[in-house]
């Protein structure tokens, strides 16, 4: 072999002597890791994409079996078109589809409501005392005399805005299920709720069957089951935005290097390491999550970019190189270092995801950095292997021949970025864009969800109309924050505690955003008044115990433990907005400090808007420390490859413009802070530095050959530019697919990353060597030492 | 004779295990039967448990909260103040209008509890009563409040081991003039002043009332006496305003009445009650007659009927559960019954001047048309 080993580095020397070797262990770990990846699962733990560790949640925790009636149920209205239910079509179809629920896996028979369940009765008070009876008391309603009676019982039953819509053009059947349920043909043996599958049996046994036997029928369901199985689909339907990214990126490395070998190459090598990736969080014992879910992609672009910049090198190298082998060698040796560099900055930017304490942030977080870590790997080793092998077509090195050679006018243009009468207008641009887009993102970026239903879904998705479907028909409101009152056993419905809750309730219904506030309290008036004839002016807590007693006895399950230890408080918001879930928290709080004492105690909090309000505080807390946090490290990285102040606040600049620009986007987009946008931030920071890194570091080479800026900028952009514009092209398409997720925190990240890679590239290209004009100087490049990466 | 269901807390101190209280959640229609019929008391639990240990009985009286929402929750009675309209309802809460009902302002209250009724001797002198037993003056037309009376049982040092409180809220109360008032309320609780409520005399025992059942409403019949009516069909009038009561036997119906009112005819008095009962007498209560009460629908109407008012051009208005309103201009000879659409249980109604309706119930105060329906309507 002719080729000098003498100064070759010991990685490269360990590498390229022992290739054989090298393929064939990569093959089998491949073999093994591609095994374990078929083990992976969908995984959509909700106890995962909660802050666990926040006082909110630690509460609900702790009372979690107290409060277990008050969530997981579905809700079925069932709407007839025309006419309304007091009609024998709607009746029959009503018992069928009842019926049908009733014998679904999973549903708690003996808890089902609806209007053909014995356990919904109207009750009124006569000179008798109490008189009542189930709603329905036919066993079919055929004539109008029975449909009659049918209305009365309705009127008498308050189910009405409840069970029964305000316009009686349709009607809910309540499913409560049971997480764990017997298995039908094995008594003594429990099933887990398959959610996917029970979504599924809603819609091929219910809403599919009923709606296509009779078109006068709507089926809208709703309910933590159902979200979950839709999430589930969602997921599932994100797979296939693989297999479109994957052809796009093959057209795109096509076009790029004119070779289908090194096409192939980067490909397979990328799609080795995503394998990697995904067999490895297996063992390490993560599933795949809507989080998580999106690590590939991340993992497939960042490989694509690297290999992309690896054959560009070998490419170049081929046009003076002997042979493929020699090629691959020396782009190896040239690139392996600021790939490493690149490659740490992105793994130490997922790990500042850490802080945040919710765990499928912090799944994501560890699975992306085992991802960009299997790349050195893979992109960075085994892919010059294979090219060393495999060679890159004669067509690609002719052409990168040609290119190292000719002007390129359009990369002349843009080296104007760098001459002394455009940097300043470049600089001014910036700083015009940066502070104006600050001070809007300031005023107008809020916390939290901010569309109505569930925010994991998008507001036009099947299951957020139905949700709209529900609100507008009933006096029900889908965020419920919960608070807990803890007593002594037995102390529930002491008075103090009672009239402390009715206080509490009242303070919450005067304050704006609060619909109602129902608990114990509110059923034990009215159970009081019922007691006392219906007379108005009985409407109140009396003071004796025996009466409270007897009137909570009366309260639906879920209003009090069976210990009479916990009572909740259940508010009824307008909605999930963090202003409003940080204006009924703050209420509560101030209630709680002057009412708690040690007999009682008000606890936040419960229920969907009490998670959500817990959340919102983890991010608020989270953000500007996960900001500092990766801006501190992408420096400390800067500093320790360019050794140099000028440079390092040349490469960070522009990312801290792309971070204000992408908050003032997601202001004018309406999108909210959420747990879905902050890993953004760290992603967008920790990969968008990679272009920084490249072009500064060819930047400095060239000035180091004694180029004055603006020359030094052009051989720049002639030699990395294109593999620059298309690192960022291939990641902004990695992520972009997600856009059209049907998950709405997919969608948004892959909005905000998309976004933020393009103009993390375009800061890079054309504000970085603007701010070079006038914090480098070319003389003080050209006597330094030199930098880790100078060749 | 049958016997409406009440919750007589003194009678029912049977201490049950505790786990059964989960039981009688669960209870069968068949045990709320037997409850109807009477054997409730029985079947109930009861904890004896003090609640919190306290010096004595109840802590000492704290101010309403003033409160946005206060006109839009429970209120129970509205009486004028002169041109002013005062309200009294939920939480102690009280508010009064300047303008006819149109808008509503929460005036101070010393009180937390649920204010029953309210009345003004004058232009500017009126009490409100309501549960723990408490009176409260104002002597500047409803703006500001001042507690004058609770039930002294409120202020005994508390027994862990006793029966729990027998609650005796106050219903009405009627001034005669500034300074001699009745207050009225529940098991035969009857108050006098005639120090303008300086003082209040429990005189409980000068009505025949052995069974103690609560009196729910009083109202003056022009020119002839006192009308005073209760639960179970006890019916009671003072010819002499107030000094002295005759207990009536005559009442044509065993079910309890909860409101009474002139007709603005002397001796003429009309009562109403349960399901829809409403009875009318010529001779200050010798003898009744039944007033026929149909819905729209032309059925009988069922709802009960809470509270209602004459009005000073003689017409009456009486509305209850469901929204239910009735009125009569014909010195309650025949009735016209509406219900309102949002079936918003009501405690009573009082006719405005220019003849609109002010009505007052579950979701506090709203203006309706002088038929009782919604203004648009």
């Amino acid at each position: 072999m002719s080729f000098d080993q003498s100064n070759a580095p010991f990685m490269e020397r360990l590498v390229f002597n022992n290739r054989l070797a090298v393929v064939i262990i990569f093959s089998l770990v491949s073999l093994f890791l591609g095994y374990q990846a078929l083990q992976v699962r969908p995984d959509t733990s909700f106890a995962k994409m909660i802050p666990l560790e926040h006082p909110y949640i630690v509460n609900m925790l702790e009372h979690q079996n107290d409060l277990a009636n008050l969530g997981n149920s579905i809700r079925i209205a069932v709407a007839i078109e025309d006419g309304d239910i007091f009609s024998t079509e709607y009746m029959e179809t009503l018992k069928q589809i009842n019926d049908e629920v009733f014998f679904l896996p999973g549903v708690d028979r003996s808890n089902l409501r609806s209007l053909w369940t014995p356990n919904v009765r109207w009750t009124e008070v006569t000179e008798y005392g109490f008189d009542g009876g189930p709603v329905t008391n036919h066993p079919s309603y055929t004539n109008e005399e029975d449909l009659e009676e049918l209305r009365a019982n309705v009127l008498k039953s308050g189910e009405i805005g409840r069970l029964v819509a305000n316009n009686f053009k349709s009607s809910i059947i309540e499913v409560p299920l049971q997480e764990f349920y017997p298995n039908p043909d094995n008594q003594s043996e429990l099933l887990r709720l398959d959610y996917k599958q029970f979504s599924h049996l809603l819609e091929e046994k219910i809403r599919d069957r009923f709606q296509s036997e009779n078109p006068n029928i709507k089926i809208h369901i709703v309910g933590f089951a159902k979200k979950v199985g839709d999430l589930i689909d969602g997921l599932i339907g994100v797979v296939g935005f693989f297999g479109i990214a994957f052809v796009i990126t093959f057209v795109l490395l096509y076009m790029f290097t004119w070779c289908i070998r090194s096409t192939v190459s980067v490909l397979v090598t990328t799609v080795i390491a995503v394998i990697w990736q995904l067999g490895l969080i297996n063992l390490v014992g993560f599933g795949l999550d809507p989080y998580s879910m999106l690590v590939p992609f991340l993992i497939f672009a960042i490989g694509i970019s690297h290999g992309v910049q690896k054959i560009n090198g070998i490419a170049l190298q081929s046009g003076g190189a002997d042979n493929a082998l020699v090629a691959a060698r020396l782009t190896f040796r040239q690139l392996f270092l600021p790939g490493m560099i690149a490659i740490l900055a992105d793994a130490v930017g997922f790990i500042t995801l850490l802080v945040i304490k919710i765990d499928v942030i912090h799944e994501l977080a560890i699975g992306a950095s085992i991802g960009v870590a299997v790349i050195v790997f893979t992109n960075l080793i085994m892919l010059p292997v294979t090219i060393s092998y495999l060679g890159i077509s004669k067509k690609a090195v002719e052409r990168s021949k040609r290119d190292a050679v000719r002007e390129h006018p359009f990369w002349r243009f843009l080296s104007n970025v760098a001459h002394p009468n455009v940097a300043p207008w470049m600089v001014i641009v910036a700083l015009v864009a940066g502070t104006t887009c600050f001070v809007y993102q300031k005023n107008n970026i809020k916390v939290g969800d901010l569309d109505a239903g569930a925010p994991e879904l998008r507001p036009d998705s099947r299951y957020n109309k139905d949700n709209d479907f529900i609100i507008q028909n009933y006096t029900t409101s889908s965020d419920i924050l919960v608070v807990m009152v803890a007593t002594p056993p037995e102390k529930c419905s002491a008075y103090e505690t009672m009239e402390a809750i009715d206080q509490l309730q009242w303070k919450m219904q005067n304050l704006e955003g609060v619909q109602s506030a129902v608990s114990l309290v509110t059923v034990a008036k009215q159970v009081i008044m019922g007691s006392n004839e219906g007379n108005l002016k009985w409407q109140g807590l009396s003071r004796n115990q025996d009466v409270l007693n007897n009137a909570i006895s009366r309260a639906p399950s879920g209003m009090f433990n069976a210990a009479c230890s916990l009572a909740p408080v259940m508010v009824f918001l307008d909605d999930h907005k963090a202003d409003t879930l940080k204006r009924a928290t703050a209420a509560v709080e101030e209630f709680a400090a002057e009412y708690n004492t040690d007999d009682m105690e008000f606890k936040l909090a419960a229920g969907n808007a009490g998670i959500e309000a817990a959340t919102n505080e983890i991010i608020s807390s989270s953000e500007l420390l996960i900001l500092v946090l990766v801006y501190i490290w992408v420096g400390v990285m800067c500093m320790i490859t360019f050794r140099s102040l000028p440079a390092t606040i040349c490469i960070v600049l522009p990312l801290i413009l792309t971070s204000v620009l992408g908050n003032a986007l997601m202001a004018f987009l309406g999108i909210g802070m959420k747990v879905a946008t902050l890993p953004v931030i760290a992603l967008g920071v920790g990969i968008g530095v990679d272009y920084g890194i490249y072009i500064y570091s060819r930047l400095e080479s060239f000035l180091r050959q004694g180029m004055p800026l603006q020359e030094a900028y052009y051989e720049t952009l002639r030699s990395t530019g294109k593999a620059v514009l298309f690192t960022g092209l291939c990641l902004a398409i990695g992520v972009a697919t997600w856009i059209f997720s049907a998950i709405k925190f997919q969608a948004d990240m892959g909005l905000m990353l998309t976004f933020m890679f393009l103009v993390n590239m375009i800061g890079a290209m054309l504000l970085l060597p603007a701010l070079a004009r006038f914090l480098i100087n070319p003389e003080k490049v050209r006597k330094s030492s030199g930098s880790k990466l100078s060749h | 004779m049958r016997e409406p269901t009440r919750w007589r807390t003194q009678t029912t101190q049977l201490a049950f295990a505790i786990g059964q209280r989960a039981q009688f959640r669960k209870q069968s229609f068949a045990a709320r039967v037997l409850k109807a019929a009477g054997l409730g008391a029985l079947l109930m639990t009861a904890s004896i448990t003090p609640a919190l240990a306290a010096d004595t009985v109840a802590e000492a009286p704290k101010p309403a909260i003033m409160s946005d929402l206060a006109s839009h929750s429970l209120l129970l009675d509205v009486a004028s103040a002169g041109d002013r309209l005062v309200a009294v309802g939920s939480r102690g809460h009280i508010v009064y209008s300047d303008d006819q009902g149109a808008s509503w302002t929460q005036a101070q209250s010393p009180v937390r509890q649920l204010l029953t009724a309210v009345y003004f001797a004058d232009a500017s002198h009126g009490w409100a009563v309501g549960h723990d037993g408490v009176i409260l003056h104002s002597s500047d037309a409803g703006a500001s409040w001042e507690l004058q009376y609770r039930d002294p049982a409120l202020d005994e040092a508390a027994d862990p081991d006793g029966p729990g409180l027998l609650e005796r809220p106050l219903m009405d109360v009627w001034f005669r003039d500034a300074n001699t008032g009745f207050a009225f309320g529940a098991y035969g609780t009857y108050l006098r002043t005639d120090d303008a409520g300086k003082t209040w005399e429990d005189l409980s025992f000068d009505i025949d009332n052995p069974d103690g059942f609560h009196y729910n409403a009083v109202t003056a019949v022009q020119g002839t006496g006192l009308f005073l009516v209760g639960e179970m069909g006890t019916m009671y009038r003072s010819p002499d305003f107030g000094d002295s009561w005759e207990t009536l036997q005559s009442s044509p119906y065993d079910g309890t009445w909860f409101g009474t009112a002139g007709t603005g005819l002397e001796g003429q008095v009309v009562v109403w009650g349960l399901r829809g009962n409403m009875y009318r007498s010529a001779d200050f209560g010798d003898s009744w007659e039944q007033v026929e009460l149909h819905t729209p629908n032309n059925g009988p109407l069922e709802a009960t009927l809470l509270g209602g008012n004459l009005s000073a051009d003689g017409s009456l208005s009486v509305v209850g559960a469901g929204g239910v309103v009735v009125t009569s201009t014909d010195h309650g000879k025949t009735f016209n019954v509406a219900v309102r659409p949002d079936r918003v249980a009501l405690a009573t109604a009082k006719r405005l001047p220019d003849g609109e309706l002010v009505l007052v119930g579950q979701q506090g105060v709203v203006k309706a048309a002088a038929n009782g329906l919604p203004e648009n309507q």
